[in-house]
């Protein structure tokens, strides 16, 4: 593994452009090809872009869902877009059509909102999670029900090993391995410091899950909670070794206020990347080598980062942050007298090789 | 970009434990009790109506709850549920209580005026009177004094609430702290209210009268109305004392536990509800931790189900013992959430737009007043502060608040704020 010095002197990581989009985005990928940037909305779309350069020139939006998108998954096809919301709604795109509409439609593949989704290493299933405390996989192909797996708990993610193994992250901070042909857990891997009951409110969750290309590690991103109302709490990120199920190595950073990682990532290099999103204003890009104590790049100009795209050209880097100055109580009223409502930067990154 | 948390917006309420020492140290320095007109309150004493006033402190997401705008720009990711009434929907968080919606009455076009705890608690729960260099009493204060405490023998203001019990009396303001609340800390009975096993009942006697002969000596030389308070801190005792079966889980029907929930607000409105059946005139449920300014629709996954389930419970068991047809129920924060949703994925304080419910003793059933535009944003129908509300319930209640004054030390002070008036829609 490289230091931290010749890290940086490799990639040089550089915030390029920012386009700014009319609403909030929770979610953010590049299709397999590079050539699309699909993120999901506040608004209930998917908003499309060519990303064949840094203009990300808008294409029409994929409409239909309800509620916010709250994931998005490219097939490995290089056809298809997978994307989920929270009114229980899976839906399939051929994202490529100028005028898409969905492949096929699931208008109740959970009873509320789906949190997580995953395409296995095959291709050949979709797996969706959600408040309805159930984990559930689909034929990738025409939406048919393959299997219903009862989690027990609100669902926040899920990620396939590369062995097609499905694993889960929930709201107390249980990552469970499921053998989703028997409907069963096989076992399960400890992040209840990610998980806070205060008065009465459950806090925290599992929010990311990610294996490395190789299959050894697998890394849980969320936060320590330290209270309910403004959700206060440390990034956290765990890498537990698959075979063992120990914990390899944990990066607790940052501030109470800096909150929740939402979304992380491996770098083609063997570090990884990773977004953070806490009380209004605070968000951090970060990349960190699991060998070292503390992230060899931290980025902090960005507010509120909800989720992170790397291109699969490994030089590129898309983000959805959120606006500045988002917060406040009371009346707040723009030039126009008009009540304004926030909306999603999408900050690019370049990671040019020095 | 970052912007600093300010410790005045984080609710740390503080409230002192009641223990039989603060009991039984006097009340030496309570206030003077403001006299209500003596024919007015014995006409009110006789009346046995009640109210439950469930407090969700730091701020219920209208767009959560009663006025859920799914779809919208600011509608967040929830759907909106269809109810018992016809026409009226509730957010999909609230399963139960949309089967109880004819019970209820919903105003969705309150208007409040202070977008901050630290002001919006106080006058909110006093009824945002006019400045007249007073303290207003709260809600529980004001119906203890208006309306007595009846014959049950148990305090009129019974507060039942997370964390320390205690003897609030700074919620009765200018009336003085006899009219203060009795806090039933985690709904529990005052910590060492009971006579203590080593303490025999004839030493216990002997200690009494050694404590009456002295404050009769005390109460010589001041006003009546300080040694009147201080007795009354004494009687509230004794009641409890006489009525420690209300605090006895195993006297519970089974299955009520698991019915209102096991956590505190459910655990908590279960105790109201047996004060209330005791003829508690105002009993007063608090739950903390609603000021959602980060992860909100999480949070307030996980804290509406729970009021769901609590306050469906109640509503469904006053109406089932016919009690809601004398019990006034108010369920309210000290305003509502921003339209906008914060980076942090939360929502701030929005007192322009926001909703509470109430139900039984004199109010419509069924009904949703007012409305906010399409985006939730702002009121479209007539506004209405919480004055407005005090005039409602105060009329709900049989008392008009219209001729109606506290006489504080001979300075006349109306109960209600006298620019509002009720709201004749919400009253049946």
């Amino acid at each position: 593994m490289s230091d931290a010095k010749e890290l940086l002197n490799r990639y040089q990581p550089k915030l390029t452009k920012t386009v700014n989009l009319d609403r909030q985005m929770g979610s953010l990928r590049y299709s397999r090809c590079g050539k699309f940037l699909a993120a999901g909305g506040f608004d209930g779309t998917v908003r499309r872009f060519d990303a064949a350069s840094d203009e990300l020139s808008p294409l029409p939006p994929l409409t239909g869902h309800g509620g916010w998108v709250t994931a998005l998954a490219f097939h490995a096809d290089g056809r298809r877009l997978f994307s989920v919301d929270t009114w229980g709604h899976l839906r399939v795109w051929s994202f490529a059509d100028a005028e898409a509409q969905p492949l096929w439609t699931l208008e109740r593949a959970h009873a509320g909102w789906i949190r997580g989704l995953a395409i296995s290493p095959d291709g050949a299933a979709v797996a969706t999670c959600g408040t309805d405390q159930h984990i559930r996989l689909w034929s990738a192909d025409d939406g048919s029900k393959r299997q219903e797996l009862a989690a027990g708990e609100d669902t926040y993610c899920l990620a396939f090993h590369p062995d097609g193994s499905l694993v889960s992250g929930d709201l107390r901070g249980i990552i469970k391995q499921w053998d989703a042909a028997a409907g069963k857990v096989v076992r399960e891997f400890d992040a209840r410091a990610m998980y806070l009951y205060d008065r009465i409110q459950d806090v925290g969750g599992v929010r990311t899950l990610a294996f490395d290309r190789t299959g050894t590690t697998l890394v849980a991103g969320g936060s320590v909670p330290k209270s309910g109302g403004f959700v206060q709490g440390s990034p956290l990120i765990y890498w537990f070794d698959w075979v063992s199920g120990t914990v390899r190595h944990t990066l607790k950073f940052g501030a109470d206020a800096d909150g929740y990682v939402y979304d992380l990532h491996e770098h083609a290099d063997g570090f990884w990347m990773a977004v953070t999103s806490g009380q209004p204003g605070n968000g951090k890009l970060l990349f960190h080598s699991p060998g070292m104590e503390q992230p060899f790049f931290v980025a902090t100009n960005m507010a509120n980062c909800h989720a992170l795209a790397p291109h699969p050209d490994g030089d590129r880097l898309a983000i959805a942050a959120t606006n500045g100055g988002n917060n406040g109580n009371g009346r707040r009223l723009n030039d126009n007298r008009e009540y304004p409502g926030n909306f999603t930067p999408i900050h690019l990154w370049s990671l040019a090789p020095g | 970009m970052r912007e600093p948390l300010k410790n005045d917006l984080l609710c740390t309420p503080r409230e002192h434990q009641l223990s039989r020492r603060r009991w039984l140290s006097g009340t030496a320095g309570m206030g003077l009790a403001a006299m209500l007109r003596p024919a007015i309150a014995a006409e009110l004493e006789k009346k046995q109506k009640q109210v439950l006033f469930i407090w969700l402190d730091g701020g219920m997401s209208q767009f959560e709850s009663w006025d859920p705008k799914p779809g919208t720009q600011f509608g967040g990711p929830f759907r909106a549920i269809p109810t018992s009434v016809p026409g009226i929907h509730l957010s999909e968080l609230l399963p139960r209580t949309a089967t109880q919606m004819h019970h209820l009455a919903i105003v969705r076009s309150l208007h409040t005026q202070y977008e901050d705890h630290s002001s919006g608690v106080g006058h909110i729960q006093r009824g945002d009177p006019k400045n007249r260099g007073v303290v207003y009493p709260l809600l529980g204060s004001a119906i203890g004094r208006l309306m007595g405490a009846g014959n049950c023998g148990l305090p009129a203001y019974v507060s039942v609430k997370p964390g320390n019990g205690g003897f609030l009396s700074g919620d009765a303001g200018f009336l003085g702290p006899q009219f203060g609340a009795v806090a039933l800390g985690d709904g529990k009975p005052p910590e060492n209210l009971p006579r203590p096993a080593t303490l025999s009942e004839f030493d216990d006697r002997q200690r009494n009268e050694l404590r009456e002969r002295i404050n009769r000596r005390y109460a010589a030389r001041r006003r009546p109305e300080v040694s009147q308070a201080n007795e009354h801190v004494f009687e509230m005792a004794a009641q409890l004392k006489r009525r420690l079966d209300l605090f006895d889980p195993s006297a519970l029907p089974p299955g009520d536990v698991e019915r209102y929930g096991t956590h505190d607000l459910g655990r908590h409105t279960l105790v109201a509800r047996r004060m209330l059946e005791a003829g508690v005139r105002f009993v007063k449920v608090t739950s903390y931790g609603w000021d959602t300014h980060g992860d909100n629709f999480n949070g307030h996954l996980s804290l509406v189900p729970k009021f769901d389930q609590a306050f469906s419970a109640v509503v469904d068991d006053l109406a089932q013992r016919g009690m809601l047809e004398h019990v006034l129920v108010i369920a309210m924060s000290e305003f509502g959430r921003t339209p906008r949703i914060n980076g942090h994925i939360g929502r701030d304080h929005w007192p322009q737009a926001w909703s509470l419910v109430m139900a039984g003793c004199g109010i419509k059933p069924g009904i949703a007043v007012g409305n906010t535009n399409d985006q939730g944003t702002f009121v479209e129908s007539d506004e209405y502060d919480i004055g407005h509300m005090f005039h409602t319930w105060f009329e709900a209640l049989g008392v008009d608040a219209t001729t109606t004054e506290y006489d504080n030390q001979g300075q006349p002070l109306p109960i209600a704020h006298e620019g509002c008036h009720a709201v004749k829609e919400l009253l049946a």
